[in-house]
């Protein structure tokens, strides 16, 4: 990361981009093939199909998260521009995947708990983490000069993944009404082959798409600090 | 390869971060350790035994809907919470239940103890984390693995 440029990067991911935008839209459309022909929940009937959307979401508003506090890091200890451009891309990305996951999370909720909103640990946590992306965003673009912003940005990420643990383990710490995880928890996935894969594959797809957006959010800074510096040089 | 040299500017960067990110976390933790019982969205019926004053106070009580309690008398539905203790809550809720309220299930009730009864506002169903069709259950019951009702 150290020896890369934002511009070999930047690169790199245009040349894949197309074959991501591929894969991600045979995953979706493979996924939402499955997901019309699976068969309900015995429980919950069908509302628990909002699951293969909102469980892929959150695992990736984690991770995303988890990769911008990481770059933060670097960034911050190696001023590496690379590190800084990643974080500062990844950030709208998260506050759509949080804001999927509280909707369709309270839509969910609605159908089977019997209320769109409590304020239980995981619920209020997640907004929390929403919120954090949303101040992300808002640091990057209140300062006159980029380097100044990262810096105050990357603290913020840095600072936010202690939110991180908070939200993944506050069902287990915790009485809360949202349920326990399904998948990444002690003793193997509590849930039949059929639905794991559908939710694997769901979670495919949303990855890949994730990637493609990305890369596009990354080519964009990346140009847009081209042509502000041939201006500059131009004056 | 290139080989990252350690100097100092960037031991000082990392420490600095470090010490920042400790303090941050470590008041959290105490933030919401000294904080469990608020952020605890419930207590079960085994908690209420060793807590005093619960008559008049709002409380949110949570369990399994006892089976064969579940009963609709004059307007009102009557049912027992229960816990993994076998300890239990009598409830009474004058309103609509939600639909997944069902016995031998994980519900929340919300409301205040009036002569030991508990009388909910709010009522909450609370699924848990297993997710299987029909088919797979009636399956396992051949087997004769379920240990649902």
């Amino acid at each position: 990361m150290l020896a890369i440029t934002p511009n070999t990067l930047s690169n790199f991911m245009n040349s894949l981009s197309r074959y991501v935008i591929l894969l991600s839209l045979a995953f979706i459309s493979l996924s939402i093939f499955l997901i019309i022909f699976l068969e309900n929940d015995y429980y919950q009937g069908i509302s628990f199909k909002i699951m293969f959307i909102h469980v892929p979401t959150a695992w990736l508003s984690l991770a995303i998260f988890l990769v911008m506090g990481i770059s933060s890091i670097i960034g911050l200890i190696f001023k590496s521009p690379t590190a800084f451009t990643v974080a500062r891309s990844l950030s709208p990305i998260g506050l759509i995947m949080s804001i999927i996951v509280l909707v369709t999370g309270s839509i969910w909720g609605n159908l089977t708990w019997g209320a769109y909103w409590v304020w239980d640990a995981r619920l209020t946590s997640m907004l929390i983490l929403a919120f954090i992306y949303l101040g992300h965003i808002l640091l990057l673009h209140s300062f006159e000069h980029f380097q100044k912003a990262d810096f105050a940005a990357s603290i913020l990420a840095i600072i936010g993944l202690v939110n991180l643990p908070i939200v993944k383990f506050s069902v287990d710490w915790w009485t809360t009404l949202h349920q326990e995880s399904s998948v990444l928890r002690m003793g193997g996935p509590s849930m039949t082959n059929d639905y794991l894969i559908t939710l694997l594959v769901s979670f495919l797809g949303i990855f890949m798409l994730t990637i493609f957006w990305f890369s596009n959010i990354f080519y964009i800074i990346v140009e847009k600090r081209k042509i502000e510096r041939s201006i500059l040089l131009n004056d | 390869m290139r080989i990252i040299k350690l100097n100092n500017q960037i031991k000082k960067r990392f420490i600095f971060l470090l010490i920042i990110f400790a303090c941050f976390s470590a008041s959290i933790f105490l933030i919401s350790y000294s904080l469990k019982d608020q952020i605890a969205y419930f207590v079960e019926p085994t908690d209420l035994k060793s807590m005093d004053g619960i008559e008049n106070k709002y409380l949110r009580v949570g369990g399994l809907v006892k089976t064969n309690s579940l009963k609709f008398l004059d307007g009102n539905w009557i049912f027992e919470v229960v816990d993994q203790n076998q300890n239990s809550v009598n409830v009474v809720f004058s309103k609509t239940l939600p639909n997944l309220v069902e016995e031998n299930k994980g519900i929340i009730v919300e409301g205040k103890f009036i002569d030991n009864i508990f009388v909910a506002e709010i009522v909450l169903a609370k699924h848990d984390e297993n997710y299987m069709p029909q088919s797979a259950i009636d399956k396992l019951k051949e087997e004769g693995k379920w240990r649902g009702n």
